[in-house]
């Protein structure tokens, strides 16, 4: 391994020493492996002999409740999901991601509260906030369908407001007819087929009917997806669907059926985080430009109010000047924030904490062992939070072996991202 | 006007890196590492009596680990009634902060004469010790369950360390979303990346012009929280410059080709990413076919 040359660390600047360890890092670390898509075998169905003796699994406590057994499987499924995603493995960092809401008549049944409409849309603006912090440079679009039609709610915009706005507003629509798979996803597919190779471009379908209307075969329109490399994953609200389930299988994404309000946040909170790059993704260079904040005052004299070229086309109203904002390189059109794509010139801008962003899913966080309080008798307190250790079970970090209780053991795998002991050490990350 | 039962926290991360204190002592022998901490023991003091449930925690950051210095594992946070030994001040100050003192005083001590430098490690520790912090911040709104602001001041001293940027900018956006402060009190030569955590997370930075007034601007910008800010003339925010840096020559770029695997940023267009070693697909011109044109047969 190249040592890292020290002395011209003294006079550049932060960000260009940081770019450089990170280079370093990155080559330390990174294998990169693409995942093959395997083909799946069909699920056999409890005829052909595929399901032997189910009731065993279940197992009820003193009071006859089923609640233990379901929510150990549902632990159980998350842990898997945590240790499984700690692979080398190449990530689609920019994502082109529709979701489709499905807005028929079934989406008036109160068994979600107050009825499935409210709470899915309250669902995906958490979801739209949360895709944004961990993808920056992605982009969303939403769909609705109903009456047999799918319509656009909002375009592809990398901007969050633009959809939390739009999805406020949604709350006031009527639900009614039936949906119309083939017909939203071959809306998603009219904009997605021109997004570019190395991006990687999925569907998410919020499907609660258990009937679609659709113009002509589906399986059709299924093949066309595949060649497309259009990921589709489907969350169920009502039960599983066959149509859905040969969809997902043949795209290569994922379907699950909710099974209350909790289980519906978590199915949605799992397609935040990249998914694995298909092996058939193009790897480019992609052309950005990095903005420099200027901030004009008043009494700066060549300092001259503008408008910013984003609102130009909103009507949400406001004089639109501002003094200062982000200028781009090539074209210097202004915007107020990032990231955008500009409307003149065509390129992306982005600030550097963006791409920052994302490099924890380069280097993921190993999961922390699970073991009983009773085994550690010399230590009393947590590791990060100095607090005691009161729970069941404590989590062991696999390099420096420190303690830390159930809660911080959370934060620092969904939110933190990095072991506060590690960092204290002088091993690379 | 806040609320009554709203608790306020506050974080006082220092910066005691003893090789760069050492050299303080030389350069300027009026203002050393126990003025330091008075400064910051007289802050703590402050927050701690601008309102009864004001909660204050010290950590200080060291080349090898991070310690809190206040408050001791063995109490909980803030209502400690301290143990036994404990003694009263002589001079009539509130016992909660007397104490504290005592204690800080105590922990600072046993720190700096307990951990011995190693040859290689001169860097402080600063993103452990915010991790920690952070750490440190949730369990407490845990316990307490109620309304809670916190923040994190940072007193730093020494350099910043590149080596941690990775695991700093973790550290900043998970503050970011938690919706916690960052200030940053820098004495010496200004940093880049605390310039950036302030920025993100809505905090402030200021580099002291004179180091013997510490408590001084301790008390004036930092003391204050962030809905009283608004109402306060404080030093203007500091430009933050974003660009980022190319892996090949180290140059600050406005235009740049990012690669879609790792996300290394590259000032010319090369064939190959030098990070991650994937070959990129370069776009080639469409060809044109000619059209053959048919001869006519001569008549």
């Amino acid at each position: 391994m190249n040592a890292i040359p020290i002395c011209c660390f003294t006079r550049a600047t932060p960000n260009a020493i940081i770019f450089h360890i990170l280079q370093f890092l990155i080559e330390l670390h990174l294998e990169v492996d693409s995942i093959k898509m395997d083909e799946e075998p069909e699920r056999a169905k409890r005829w052909e002999g595929g399901y032997e003796r189910t009731w065993e699994i279940l197992k009820e406590d003193e009071s006859g409740s089923l609640k233990a057994t379901v929510e150990e499987i549902l632990f159980q499924a998350k842990r898997k999901r945590v240790f499984e995603s700690h692979g080398q493995v190449r990530l689609g960092m920019m994502r082109h991601l529709y979701v489709v809401i499905d807005t028929s008549r079934t989406m008036e049944d109160q068994d979600l509260k107050p009825n499935r409409l409210t709470s899915t849309l309250k669902l995906v603006e958490y979801f739209v906030e949360e895709y944004f912090d961990q993808n920056p440079i992605s982009q969303v679009g939403i769909i609705t369908t109903k009456n047999k039609r799918a319509e656009k709610l909002t375009d592809l915009a990398g901007n969050p407001k633009k959809h939390i706005d739009a999805l406020k507003k949604a709350k006031d629509s009527t639900c009614g007819g039936e949906p119309s798979l083939y017909n939203s996803l071959s809306l998603a597919m009219q904009t997605l087929k021109h997004m570019p190779g190395h991006s990687s471009r999925e569907v998410l379908i919020i499907f609660s009917s258990l009937t679609t209307c659709d113009p002509a075969n589906i399986y059709e329109l299924v093949k066309t997806l595949k060649a497309l490399k259009i990921r589709v994953s489907v969350i169920g609200l009502s039960a599983e669907v066959r149509v859905c389930t040969v969809l997902t299988r043949e795209t290569g994404g994922s379907y699950h059926v909710i099974l209350d309000e909790s289980h519906f946040r978590e199915l949605l909170m799992f397609h935040v985080k990249p998914p694995p790059a298909t092996s058939s993704s193009e790897c480019s260079l992609i052309r950005m430009g990095f903005p420099q904040h200027t901030i004009a005052s008043i009494s700066d004299q060549d300092a001259k109010p503008s408008f910013s070229q984003a609102h130009l086309d909103s009507t949400s109203g406001g004089p639109g000047l501002s003094m200062g904002g982000y200028f781009c390189p090539q074209c210097q059109a202004k915007y107020t924030e990032l990231p955008v794509e500009c409307k003149v010139c065509g390129l992306t801008l982005v600030s550097a904490p963006h791409l920052a962003r994302s490099f924890h899913h380069l280097f993921p966080l190993e999961a922390f062992q699970e073991s009983p309080l009773l085994l550690h008798h010399t230590e009393r307190f947590c590791e990060a939070c100095q607090g005691e250790l009161k729970d069941k079970s404590v989590f062991t970090c696999p390099s420096c072996n420190s303690v830390f209780c159930v809660e911080c053991d959370l934060f620092i795998h969904d939110t933190l991202h990095c072991c506060p002991s590690c960092i204290h050490s002088r091993s690379a990350p | 006007m806040s609320a009554e039962d709203e608790v306020s926290l506050l974080v006082i991360v220092v910066d005691v890196n003893p090789i760069w204190w050492g050299q303080q002592a030389n350069r300027e022998p009026q203002f050393t590492l126990s003025k330091c901490l008075d400064a910051v023991m007289v802050m703590g003091n402050s927050h701690l009596v601008m309102t009864r449930t004001n909660k204050l925690a010290i950590i200080a950051s060291h080349c090898q680990e991070s310690h809190f210095l206040y408050p001791c594992k063995l109490w909980k946070f803030g209502d400690g009634h301290g143990d036994e030994n404990a003694s009263t001040s002589g001079d009539g100050k509130y016992e909660l902060l007397s104490v504290a003192n005592d204690f800080i005083a105590e922990e600072i001590k046993n720190l700096m004469s307990r951990t011995e430098v190693k040859g290689n490690q001169t860097d402080t520790l600063l993103a452990g010790s915010l991790a920690k912090a952070l750490c440190c911040i949730l369990s407490i709104k845990m316990l307490t369950g109620q309304e809670m602001k916190s923040r994190i001041l940072v007193v730093k001293a020494a350099e910043d360390c590149a080596l941690q940027y990775m695991n700093f900018m973790n550290v900043i956006f998970a503050a970011q979303k938690q919706s916690i402060l960052i200030d940053a009190c820098v004495l010496d030569s200004d940093s880049g990346l605390l310039q950036q955590a302030c920025d993100i997370t809505g905090g402030l930075y200021l580099k002291i012009p004179q180091k013997i007034a510490l408590a001084q601007y301790l008390l004036w910008v930092f003391l204050p929280d962030s809905d009283q800010r608004s109402q306060l003339v404080l030093p203007p925010p500091v430009h933050v410059d974003y660009r980022a840096a190319c892996f090949c020559h180290r140059n600050l770029i406005e235009i740049g080709y990012v690669c879609s695997v790792c996300l290394s940023i590259f000032c010319n267009f090369s064939p190959i990413c030098t990070t991650c070693e994937t070959a990129f697909k370069i776009p080639l011109p469409q060809v044109v076919k000619s059209k053959k044109k048919k001869l006519k047969p001569s008549t």
